[in-house]
């Protein structure tokens, strides 16, 4: 039992309070720190008059402002993951939604000015519910990934977040397997399909897989096999509706002239490009051409309808997955007649 | 006595932590609960008869025999231990043969066996699918020396299974633990954590409670086959370690697992096994949902709690301290008085009670 104590017993105890001292450091005069604070928005002040009295003079958008929020947005964005610690959560892929969408205006920057890609037929995404997305695939590395997720989060009207099936090389590989599974990616195994489907996920798959990023550039335009028809039973078991969609402009970032295989062997590579600046200039080489892009989305074909044991009769597996295949070459026909040239 | 419900339990590995805490959880279900290990419990238990048995010698089928169980939880499987390979290999698999010999003797009695597994069982790879199902175990890509023991182990006992139609066989797949004595807690927690370069995976891991509560529940359950145990969620390794107050530093090389895990070992001390080392490059989640399904329950503490948990210090205390040797010798003075008792005074001790 806690004692009552008397007045005077406490104030015979009790310690004079603590004055807490700031700590030692160079003193700043008010003015300083009040300039110090205000920095920021004094800075967007001055360039945002600047841009106005560049634009009356050029008549142009010399300094786009909403580039620069975006910046300053993405800047903030980062401050506030590092400020959160450990003290966050990642689905059971390993997906962390806040972290990717903090990235995602990043790639909205090569989505819009590098590659200007125009996206059609994303009212073909479902708002909800799941999806699997088929789509070719081209490139030496995977951008087309990147910019149809980039697509979906930035056009449709109910943001989503797509997750890719990526092959297993890429999983093996320092970096990217991390940065691969943070932004929601995961193993190109029939059992993560599955799994994805199942909770209401959009799920983005590349059929031809590496037979279609390593094809050179005189083959551009033409698609592999599709595999062997397993992504149409995967979304026939799951119930999920095939979304074709066809990426023009993926083809002409790496013109991939000849393949080393015995080096690519060699490095446990599936292909070893050699294209106009790889690897001649180095690190340089890597920088993908501004070839200009488009994105269609096609109508979804619904195999849902059919029964879950469908899944097992190759015939009506292998009529589907030509189906969706010419859907996607037919595509790629019509939005290359639309395109005016490669870079514009 | 109901013939479905547990009689005369032995309970192998009694010794280590977790077959202590099973021991007394198990004791006020169990009417008879015998124990058996090489080293002297940690804790003594009144209602448990303690043998010193070596599962690695035949004797222990002469024991399950004589003792008359009906149901054996076997837990004398080695799979985080500083000991070498080879020492880990008689254990799992070849005191796993002798505990198999001694449940299917002709006139067996056992009606029930548990046995003790691990998520080591599936190894970690770059190409393998994000959750395991209880049926993905693969022996065709390179594994470490515990995962094909574990694999080994669990071929002989699904074999047994087949063998003794009226014996009930459950696998438990336990996930990594990291009470304070796992090479994988003791990694965790050191200042700066050597990680991978470039890797930073998914970890799921199991608490000591419901590691225990598991097993309890499988051995007075009334299912059989394999289950995978591990708690729901995941934490990113990174996660892990900044939850421990550690900083990750990614120093070890991404290619060559064995490179880095000498350099860990003269860095820090801490031997990760073949098998950890993969795990902590590429990460290995179970899909628990067959035990949700079959058992009725699941582990209480998701992965995040697993680690916020050890982080406090606060992971299950098994025992309160070794109990002091008079206390020991009058345990086993009780014992042995309860048993002449129930035997009518006459019998004598069936094995050595001790030594």
């Amino acid at each position: 039992m806690i004692q009552a104590k008397t007045q005077k017993q406490r104030r015979k105890e009790s310690k004079p309070a603590e004055i807490v001292q700031p700590g030692p450091g160079p003193r700043l005069a008010k003015s300083v720190k009040r300039l110090q604070r205000q920095a920021p928005l004094l800075a967007f002040q001055g360039l945002s008059e600047l841009s106005a009295r560049l634009r009356q003079m050029t008549g142009r958008d010399v300094i786009d402002m909403n580039r620069v929020m975006e910046f300053a947005q993405f800047m903030y964005k980062q401050q506030e993951l590092m400020r959160r610690g450990a003290n966050y959560e990642v689905d059971e892929f390993g997906f962390d939604p806040q972290w990717t969408e903090s990235f995602l205006s990043m790639f909205m920057v090569l989505y819009r000015d590098y590659w200007r890609v125009e996206t059609s037929g994303i009212e073909n995404v479902p708002a909800t519910g799941r999806a699997l997305l088929v789509s070719n695939h081209a490139g030496v590395l995977p951008w087309d990934g990147t910019m149809i997720k980039t697509a979906v989060f930035a056009e449709h009207p109910h943001p989503r977040h797509v997750r890719a099936l990526v092959a297993s090389l890429f999983m093996g590989m320092p970096m990217l397997s991390w940065f691969l599974r943070r932004t929601g990616q995961t193993v190109g195994h029939p059992d993560d399909t599955r799994r994805l489907l199942e909770r209401d996920e959009l799920v983005l798959v590349f059929p031809e897989g590496v037979r279609g990023t390593g094809k050179s550039f005189k083959d551009r335009y033409r698609l592999r096999r599709f595999g062997r028809g397993g992504f149409v039973a995967t979304a026939i078991r799951s119930g999920a509706p095939i979304i074709p969609v066809s990426v023009v402009g993926s083809e002409e970032i790496y013109p991939m002239v000849a393949d080393v295989a015995p080096l690519a062997r060699f490095l446990g590579l599936p292909y070893f490009p050699i294209t106009p600046t790889w690897p001649w200039l180095g690190p340089l080489g890597m920088i993908p051409l501004p070839s200009k892009w488009r994105i269609q989305f096609h109508a979804p074909i619904h195999v849902e309808e059919h029964p879950p044991e469908a899944a097992n009769d190759n015939n009506l597996v292998m009529a589907l997955a030509d189906e969706v295949r010419d859907t996607i070459q037919q595509g790629i026909y019509d939005n290359l007649k639309r395109r005016r040239g490669v870079f514009l | 006595m109901t013939p479905t419900r547990p009689y005369r339990v032995l309970v192998t590995g009694v010794s280590n932590p977790l077959g202590a805490e099973v021991a007394r959880r198990l004791a006020p279900h169990v009417p008879h609960l015998f124990g058996c290990d090489l080293r002297d419990p940690i804790s003594a238990l009144e209602e448990m008869d303690f043998v010193h048995a070596d599962t690695r010698h035949v004797a222990i089928g002469k024991l399950i025999r004589q003792l008359n169980v009906d149901t054996v939880v076997h837990l004398a499987v080695m799979v985080d231990s500083p000991r070498d390979e080879r020492s880990i290999h008689e254990t799992d698999v070849i005191g796993t043969m002798n505990v198999l010999a001694g449940c299917s003797a002709p006139s067996g009695r056992v009606r029930r066996l548990i046995v003790k597994s691990s998520q080591a069982i599936y190894g970690a790879g770059p190409g393998d699918p994000s959750f395991f199902s209880e049926e993905m175990t693969s022996v065709e890509r390179p594994v470490s020396s515990v995962t094909r023991d574990l694999l080994d182990m669990e071929q002989l006992v699904s074999e047994f299974a087949v063998r003794n139609e009226s014996c009930q066989v459950s696998v438990l797949r336990l996930g990594f633990r990291v009470s304070e004595d796992t090479t994988l807690a003791r990694y965790l927690s050191l200042p700066i954590v050597p990680t991978f370069a470039g890797f930073d995976p998914r970890l799921q891991l199991l608490h000591e409670d419901d590691a225990v509560e598991a097993i309890v529940r499988a051995t007075l359950g009334q299912q059989s086959g394999v289950f995978n145990v591990a708690a729901q969620g995941v934490v990113l390794l990174s996660q892990a370690i900044a939850i421990m107050g550690g900083t990750p530093a990614p120093v070890l090389p991404p290619y060559g697992r064995w490179i880095g895990r000498l350099a860990l070992r003269a860095l820090t001390h801490v031997d990760l096994q073949s098998h950890l080392a993969d795990v902590i490059a590429f990460g290995s989640v179970m899909d628990c949902a067959k035990l949700e399904a079959e058992l009725g329950w699941r582990p209480t503490y998701t992965s995040r709690a697993v680690m916020d948990a050890l982080a406090r210090g606060k992971t299950l205390e098994v025992i309160e301290a070794p109990s002091p040797p008079q206390e020991y010798e009058l345990q086993v003075y009780l014992q042995r008085r309860r048993r002449n008792a129930r035997n009518g005074q006459t019998a004598a001790p069936v094995l050595e009670a001790h030594r």
